[in-house]
């Protein structure tokens, strides 16, 4: 079975918002809630360097392991997805995961938080694949469909990708090779236990 | 620079609005294409200008015709040219002359969109005071206006353009959102906005940068009430028609110019339009991409290269390059693959070779203009030579090549000119054919020119800003002196003179661009809420610097001053290294305020973008170029306060 991945090369990235919009469009996240951004560090000076983010579906990951209602779940490809009716909304992933991945919808006018919405990789949720109440829930589900996620899809430079953790990995060292030099798949050691060395 | 470009190759420049839109934009490209020729960066792979469109067939839009010196296909304005459309249309050239108020007129360019509100504010001829060049050259001043797709906060001297608009008779906006022009004035009466459909809900050809056409589908019906371009210009036609006939006049549109457009109902078929832009562009190689072509192009696309853009042997496709680029010489019948690469000489013309234009005579000053010692692979003239007529022809002995019906056509259209009759105005496309028999380009076989004599800056030169800081150097290189061009005066160093006493006042130097999440004037993007979201509010970048100085912390209400019209605008403030000490940039796409006013209130219900602003336009200023009159929006002068 295939662990899939992302990999964010940010020696390509040119914070186009390509992969933010397909995913806004695609899973129909609504206004202030971002599954995935786009963050540059050096922004105007030399060295400058964007990355888009996202949940990096973890290897163990630290936000199932602080939910005190055990809403994560893991499926067979190692995506790490979550159960929106078990939710309390506590907030505790946010704090736990070192990538700022979970959000929270306002509700109410005293910053009451919604149940927690995170990138799903495309895979939807709990219920049936492809369904009404899976779409309302969670957005497409296009993993179902044997499609990886949209955002990796559309990037224009195909600075990030998704799929299987040893393909993408291949292609990144393959790249970093070719040009000579690459600053590492950002974020590897921390979600994947291991670093990415070429 | 030089020494890489001459040292590295191939070497390409690209470029974009940050070199053209300037008071010297014709002299940069002209600086560029010679720094090009000069290091033997042109006509081979991975060399030449490139220069990058912004919007979906933009170079197509230019092709066709908007700009105001040229009929379609850059024939140009004077008698042969109208005479050349007059065939392609099916109309009498005396009904074209009635059109215009003189016949002097019909070869007089027209008003570029960058200057319709000083062509509103200013009197014509006929009410021209003595000795006061503030006159549009035609009888009255501009009156009426329809905008198709343009928004308006696009172009500079915004203040100018809100009286512009103001004093309109009639103003019609045709666009799938209502643009700055729709709000930007006051107006109440005599002001119509129609719903135009986008290019996702009709069919026709699109070019792109690189002069590829690809054939767009509809990918859904027109929502609302929306017409799509050709049925809202047909349908304005015929209501121009039938108020002619009312008034007893005899001038015709709807009859005239559509006969030989298919039309279903009241809608334009886009196949016909671009079997009219085949029959008659031959000047620029449009000739030979029928709908059918592009059609087979976009069922095959994955029979392309992706490098040499050439269709794989054994495919439907073999041979083309893919989307055709023009110039895609002779009728669609000759299976011309279309040029991928101008000017390569180590091709066949008939596979996509060429060779420069013999444009400008064929000798000055006692020298050849035309080439030597160069001539595309296969050529049996192994010379320079001029440009290819039925004189030519029958010189070389080749008239005789002509088939029955080419030279039936000839003598048709040209009778006893026919020897004046040339491979740009050959509606059949025989000259051309028999040129490329022999592997002969129609056009000429000259010399790319670095001195253009005919421009106001024959060879380019450096010339300060209007509005420039270094007003120390405005002395050794100051702009042009005041002129007329384009029916409108033209100021240049009066308006330069005005540095010396604003610098002190503006002193930071304020440059426009683009955003990657919005899109021209950014009605449609703005109204987008995936891509509202990501820009909710207009700024200006400064650099902390600057910032610091006047005590602006990033992401406060500041106000942007400029040095004419007492414009202001209020943005965010983004303090940022990515401009240095002394420089601002505003992007353009932004409008729905000005001058501190929102103006949501002024949107029809329900149509007003999801996130408005000021427009950069709002500050920017005087300035042009001396040929094409595209406006300065890249270089001018501003002040930035705490709001
Ligand atoms: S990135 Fe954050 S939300 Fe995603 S699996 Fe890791 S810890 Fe959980
Ligand atoms: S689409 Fe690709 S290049 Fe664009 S911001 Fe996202 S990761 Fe970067």
């Amino acid at each position: 079975m295939a662990r899939l991945k992302f990999l964010c090369d940010a020696d390509r990235c040119i914070e186009c918002n390509a992969c933010v919009t397909a995913c806004k469009n695609e899973n129909e996240v609504p206004w202030g809630i971002n599954r995935r951004r786009v963050v540059t560090i050096n922004d105007g000076k030399p060295g400058e360097r964007s990355i888009s983010m996202a949940c990096m579906h973890c290897t163990d990951a630290p936000c199932a392991a602080v939910c005190p209602v055990s809403c994560f779940y893991g499926t067979a490809d190692g995506l790490v997805l979550h159960d929106k009716d078990l939710c309390i909304g506590c907030g505790y992933c946010f704090y736990a995961c070192p990538f700022g991945a979970p959000q929270y919808p306002r509700v109410g006018n005293f910053g009451g938080r919604g149940k927690m919405d995170k990138c799903t990789y495309c895979a939807g949720g709990p219920q049936a694949d492809n369904s009404a109440v899976e779409y309302a829930q969670y957005g497409a589900n296009r993993l179902a469909e044997g499609k990886l996620p949209l955002c990796a899809e559309m990037c224009s430079t195909k600075a990030l990708l998704a799929g299987d953790g040893e393909i993408i990995a291949a292609i990144y060292k393959e790249r970093v090779q070719r040009r000579g030099y690459g600053s590492g798949a950002w974020g590897w050691r921390t979600a994947y236990k291991e670093g990415l060395a070429v | 620079m030089a020494e890489t470009f001459a040292t590295q190759k191939p070497a390409t420049l690209i470029w974009c609005m940050g070199a053209t839109q300037h008071t010297v934009g014709t002299a940069n490209v002209r600086a560029f294409c010679i720094l090009l020729l000069a290091t033997g960066n042109v006509g081979g792979n991975g060399n030449g200008a490139n220069i990058f469109r912004g919007h979906c067939n933009v170079q197509g839009a230019t092709d066709v015709g908007l700009d105001v010196v040229t009929l379609p296909f850059y024939y140009g304005l004077d008698e042969n040219a109208w005479r050349h459309w007059c065939r392609v249309w099916d109309v009498p050239f005396e009904s074209m002359a009635a059109r215009f108020d003189t016949p002097q007129m019909m070869g007089v360019p027209g008003i570029p969109t960058t200057r319709y509100f000083d062509a509103v504010q200013m009197p014509g001829q006929g009410a021209k005071r003595e000795g006061d060049e503030n006159y549009l050259q035609q009888r009255d001043s501009l009156k009426a206006m329809v905008v198709f797709g343009h928004g308006g906060n696009t172009v500079t001297r915004m203040p100018e353009a809100a009286k512009g608009l103001e004093k309109l008779d009639l103003l019609v906006v045709a666009d799938p959102h209502p643009t700055t022009f729709a709000v930007l004035a006051n107006r109440r009466e005599n002001t119509y906005l129609l719903p135009i459909c986008t290019q996702f809900e009709t069919s026709g050809s699109r070019t792109a940068s690189n002069r590829s056409l690809q054939w767009g589908s509809k990918v859904v019906e027109p929502i609302f009430e929306s017409k799509d371009d050709y049925e809202a210009m047909y349908r304005l036609a015929g209501a121009l028609d039938r108020a002619a006939e009312r008034r007893a006049m005899p001038v015709r549109f709807q009859a005239e110019l559509f006969k030989h457009i298919e039309v279903q109902g009241q809608q334009p078929s886009a196949e016909s339009i671009l079997r009219e832009i085949n029959r008659g562009s031959w000047s620029t190689g449009y000739s030979g991409q029928s709908p059918e072509r592009l059609k087979l192009h976009m069922a095959n696309q994955q029979h392309f290269d992706l490098v040499s853009l050439r269709g794989k042997e054994g495919t439907p496709v073999a041979g083309d390059f893919y989307g055709l680029p023009w110039p895609c010489w002779g009728t669609p019948e000759m299976k011309h693959p279309g040029t991928h690469i101008l000017y390569n000489t180590n091709l066949h013309v008939k596979d996509g070779g060429g060779t420069f234009r013999a444009r400008f005579g064929v000798e000055r000053n006692g020298e050849t203009l035309l080439a030597e010692g160069s001539w595309p692979k296969g050529s049996e003239i192994e010379d320079g030579y001029p440009e290819f007529t039925v004189a030519v022809l029958k010189r070389l002995g080749w008239f005789d090549e002509l088939t029955a019906p080419e030279k039936a056509s000839l003598e048709h259209h040209f009778g006893a000119n026919i020897d004046r009759a040339s491979w740009s105005t050959d509606l059949s496309g025989g000259i051309i054919r028999v040129a490329m028999e022999h592997g002969c380009m129609h056009y000429g076989n000259g010399k790319a020119r670095a001195n253009a004599w005919n421009l106001p800056d024959p060879v380019p030169v450096h010339r300060e800003p209007i509005y420039t800081p270094r007003t120390d150097l405005i002395a050794q290189y100051p702009t042009l002196p005041d002129r007329r061009g384009f029916r409108l005066p033209h100021l240049g160093q009066s308006v330069q003179a005005r540095s010396n006493t604003v610098g002190r006042d503006f002193p930071i130097v304020l440059t426009t661009g683009r955003l990657v999440e919005y899109e021209g004037g950014g009605e449609e993007t703005r109204s987008n809420k995936w891509l509202a979201e990501l820009q909710q509010d207009m700024f200006v970048e400064i650099n902390p610097g600057d910032a610091q100085s006047r005590g602006i912390r990033d992401g406060q209400w500041v106000w942007v001053t400029g040095p004419e019209s007492n414009s202001r605008a209020r943005v965010k403030a983004l303090v940022t290294e990515r401009v240095g000490p002394g420089v601002a940039f505003m992007p353009f796409h932004f409008g729905g305020w000005f001058m501190g006013e929102d103006l949501r209130g002024r949107y029809p219900t329900g149509t007003d973008p999801i996130v408005l602003g000021e427009s950069a336009n709002t500050i920017t200023t005087y300035g042009y170029d001396p040929v094409t009159f595209m406006q300065e929006t890249k270089v001018t002068l501003c002040q930035i306060r705490s709001a």
